[in-house]
């Protein structure tokens, strides 16, 4: 999938809690505030898009401290 | 009355506890959904009854793409939203565990612990991208209290109670309502393999006095899933007073 689809995808959740949109790959994920919980929603909707699931262990979450790892993180998990 | 309005799957709702669920529900104004290995005549007569409302289907609880394709079937014909799920189905045990054998500790593992996962794997996804949702297990007293020959459907029972509690702290804050209702021995098919002393000796024992039925559990099971209570990673029992 697109960086910039993935990154729509996390802004269509965040909007959807009334947070403001990501623009900055560098920012950590905790300053953005994008939880845990959002990426397991930006997860279930990519799954959607793509008709597979995508399965991977809670270490690989725990790694993730920016933007730019959530786009890497995804960008690799479904290519 | 607590829960109207809501689109609801319980599964094993062919007959039993499970029946009494689903018709208390459909009753009380909600959609509802029940999958079990076969149809039983009552499945005929609530679907005369209640028409769109309800719905049927021959599921194996264990086969995860079927699970997956009913729960998507059911979306579809109830308008996209999965309120609630009840994990009723399940099977039981009265059998020593050095006299059980292999394929019956592997069925009622398969019952009791691989369906209910499946099926809240496959309902927490939807509730996650809905905004919320309720979970209902079916637990049991035997999860949490000692009582020979259920030693497998005990274990299966505290698998429920710890998952619930896990999957509790895993999606709370996605609004998503985790719970399990413990009855304890209780007028039903699986207790109609007790002999009528025992039955008496449970009674006796029990500060109420009197067994649970299906209708005491239904009424605390209404009020687990009728999102309302900000209850969240909780056993409640029924069960007369005897685990107190």
């Amino acid at each position: 999938m697109e960086r910039q689809e993935i990154l729509d995808t996390m802004n269509l959740v965040m909007t959807n809690k009334g947070r403001e949109p990501i623009t900055e790959e560098a920012v950590a994920t905790r300053d953005a505030n994008f939880r845990s919980l959002d990426f397991s929603e930006v997860a279930l909707r990519i799954e959607t898009k793509l008709g597979r699931e995508l399965t991977f262990d809670a270490a690989a979450m725990r790694n993730i401290e920016t933007v730019k790892d959530v786009l890497d993180f995804f960008e690799k998990a479904t290519a | 009355m607590h829960t109207n309005g809501q689109n609801i799957i319980v599964s094993g709702g062919s007959r039993g506890l499970g029946l009494h669920l689903v018709s208390q529900l459909l009753k009380n104004g909600n959609k509802v959904a029940t999958f079990a290995r076969s149809r039983t005549p009552e499945m005929d007569a609530l679907e005369k009854e209640y028409g769109d409302s309800f719905h049927f289907a021959s599921v194996d609880a264990v086969d995860a793409d079927k699970v997956n394709a009913f729960v998507t079937e059911v979306c579809d014909k109830f308008g996209g939203r999965l309120d609630s799920i009840v994990n009723n189905a399940a099977i039981g045990q009265d059998q020593l565990l050095m006299h059980t054998d292999l394929d019956t500790i592997q069925q009622i593992v398969n019952i009791n612990i691989v369906g209910p996962t499946i099926l809240t794997r496959a309902a927490i996804k939807r509730m996650m991208l809905q905004g919320g949702g309720n979970i209902c297990n079916i637990s049991s007293i035997c999860g949490s209290r000692g009582y020979a020959g259920l030693s497998v459907y005990a274990g299966s029972k505290g698998y429920l109670d710890a998952m619930m509690r896990a999957l509790a702290r895993e999606v709370g804050e996605a609004n998503i309502f985790v719970n399990c209702v413990a009855p304890g021995f209780f007028e039903s098919e699986m207790s109609s393999v007790l002999r009528p002393e025992q039955l008496n000796t449970i009674k006796r024992r029990t500060p109420s006095g009197s067994l649970s039925n299906d209708e005491n559990i239904f009424k605390v099971v209404d009020l687990v899933i009728s999102g309302t209570t900000n209850m969240q990673g909780q056993v409640v029992f029924v069960d007369g007073g005897i685990t107190s």
